[in-house]
């Protein structure tokens, strides 16, 4: 189910932040995104997640234009993510609650992902006092806790330490690897984009040019 | 000074004596107030949440249009809706001038904007990080405003909790509109006003310690949810 974008145009008022003529994200890959700021990265992540309209073009998946129920299966994780004032357990099981889920379902789902990102001691504690790394690993448990067919990271790694940043790393890789779960990830961290994409796409003020792992190894 | 002392006593006794008038008026008070502040929080809410969140062309306009609207002066509205319902006004016909129904609605006109306008700041701030969340995380149109009310929901009862005390405590239109008529339209700002006029400041006295009585519940609520949050 790859998700193909064509002739793609986004404005913002008149100045151009997306310009893509063609580009495919491979189904069940870790994709990467890189470039410097203002190159369009998280607008175009914003754009498959539904969250920019845009002006031109088409963005589909599976074949099919993106329709409102494909974004169900379609998560965006940004930079700073939004907490419900609630417990942390609430933040995580929300996006089950919403999908109907019974009560045991959702205990079963909720604990099995705390203790996958290492986070149980967190689970009666209000999401909106936890520190940047443990909201992070918050924010992936609940964008994860549906089995989300696509993943999208907006440097989900920026300014937290290594071991979050390694237990982060090794629960998208192991949903990748397991459940052929789809990644698109923008970061500023060259390793980390070296470590876990295979694709690597260059954004320079809004348009795009695919790399290979190795073409990345060799600039 | 001796006449503050007389009517501080003179209102004790009054409000212990259970007298008919007085409760009938804060009755009326009560229920035109919380009636206004319902309808418009009804109206205020939904669109205060749809216009911090939408982006578009005249939106700065409406921004100051809100603001200046946040500080209608009550006597203007009093006197708009006086034109409007008076016998020759072009809604005459409905026969409402002097009634509560009236005053219901100047308290609306001057209650709407200050929901709305708290509501709309709020969701500027954070509507939009609530609405990605909620979307990006499979909800639906109603869900994600049912998590907007949730996430913005002290919010919504500051401004619920100051449109009531702007409703309970406003004198000048409901005066015009409703001519503080005994029984009928007298509420007890006008019954403050009345008898301050007529130096009966025992009774005036009285009606506004029951003013800021309601005032300190209100806001004993408000303190309580904040501080819970």
């Amino acid at each position: 189910m790859d998700i193909e974008l064509t002739h793609l145009l986004k404005k913002y008022q008149n100045r151009v932040v997306v310009d893509i003529e063609k580009a495919v994200f491979k189904s069940g890959q870790i994709c990467g995104i890189i470039g410097a700021n203002g190159a369009g990265k998280t607008t175009l992540l914003k754009m498959i997640a539904g969250l920019e309209p845009y002006e031109r073009g088409t963005i589909c998946y599976d074949g099919k234009r993106l329709a409102d129920a494909d974004h169900r299966r379609i998560t965006y994780l940004s930079q700073t993510p939004y907490m419900m004032q609630t417990s942390v357990y609430n933040n995580i099981a929300y996006p089950l609650k919403i999908r109907g889920f019974i009560k045991s379902q959702i205990e079963n789902a909720v604990h099995a992902i705390l203790e996958e990102l290492q986070i149980e001691p967190l689970s009666d504690q209000l999401a909106t006092q936890l520190s940047g790394g443990e909201s992070q690993k918050v924010a992936l448990a609940r964008a994860l806790v549906f089995n989300p067919e696509v993943l999208l990271l907006d440097e989900p790694t920026a300014s937290i330490d290594q071991s979050t940043i390694k237990v982060i790393e090794s629960t998208i890789a192991k949903r990748n690897r397991e459940q052929s779960m789809t990644v698109i990830t923008i970061s500023h961290d060259l390793d980390q984009i070296e470590r876990m994409c295979k694709e690597i796409f260059v954004m320079e003020r809004g348009k795009n040019n695919v790399y290979s792992r190795g073409n990345h190894s060799e600039r | 000074m001796s006449f503050i002392t007389e009517g501080f006593k003179e209102a004790l006794a009054l409000l212990l004596s259970f007298d008919r008038e007085v409760y009938t008026i804060i009755g009326l008070s009560v229920g035109l107030s919380l009636t206004s502040t319902l309808l418009a929080a009804i109206m205020g809410i939904p669109f205060g949440l749809y216009f911090g969140l939408k982006t578009f062309r005249l939106k700065k306009v409406l921004t100051r249009l809100l603001y200046t609207a946040m500080s209608l002066p009550p006597v203007v509205v009093g006197l708009l809706v006086a034109i409007l319902f008076s016998r020759k006004g072009p809604l005459g016909s409905f026969g409402l001038m002097f009634t509560p129904t009236a005053m219901i609605i100047a308290q609306v006109i001057l209650v709407t904007p200050i929901i709305m306008g708290i509501i709309f700041n709020a969701s500027k701030e954070k509507g939009r990080s609530i609405y990605n969340m909620g979307k990006t995380l499979g909800a639906s149109r109603f869900q994600v405003l049912l998590l907007m009310i949730a996430e913005m929901r002290v919010t919504i009862l500051i401004a619920i909790v100051t449109g009531f005390g702007r409703a309970v405590s406003e004198v000048g239109a409901v005066m015009i509109v409703g001519g503080n008529i005994k029984g009928h339209t007298r509420v007890m700002t006008t019954f403050i006003a009345m008898n301050n006029s007529m130096g009966n400041y025992g009774m005036a006295i009285a009606m506004g310690l029951v003013l800021l009585t309601i005032s300190f519940i209100v806001n004993s609520i408000l303190y309580h949810f904040t501080v819970g949050d």
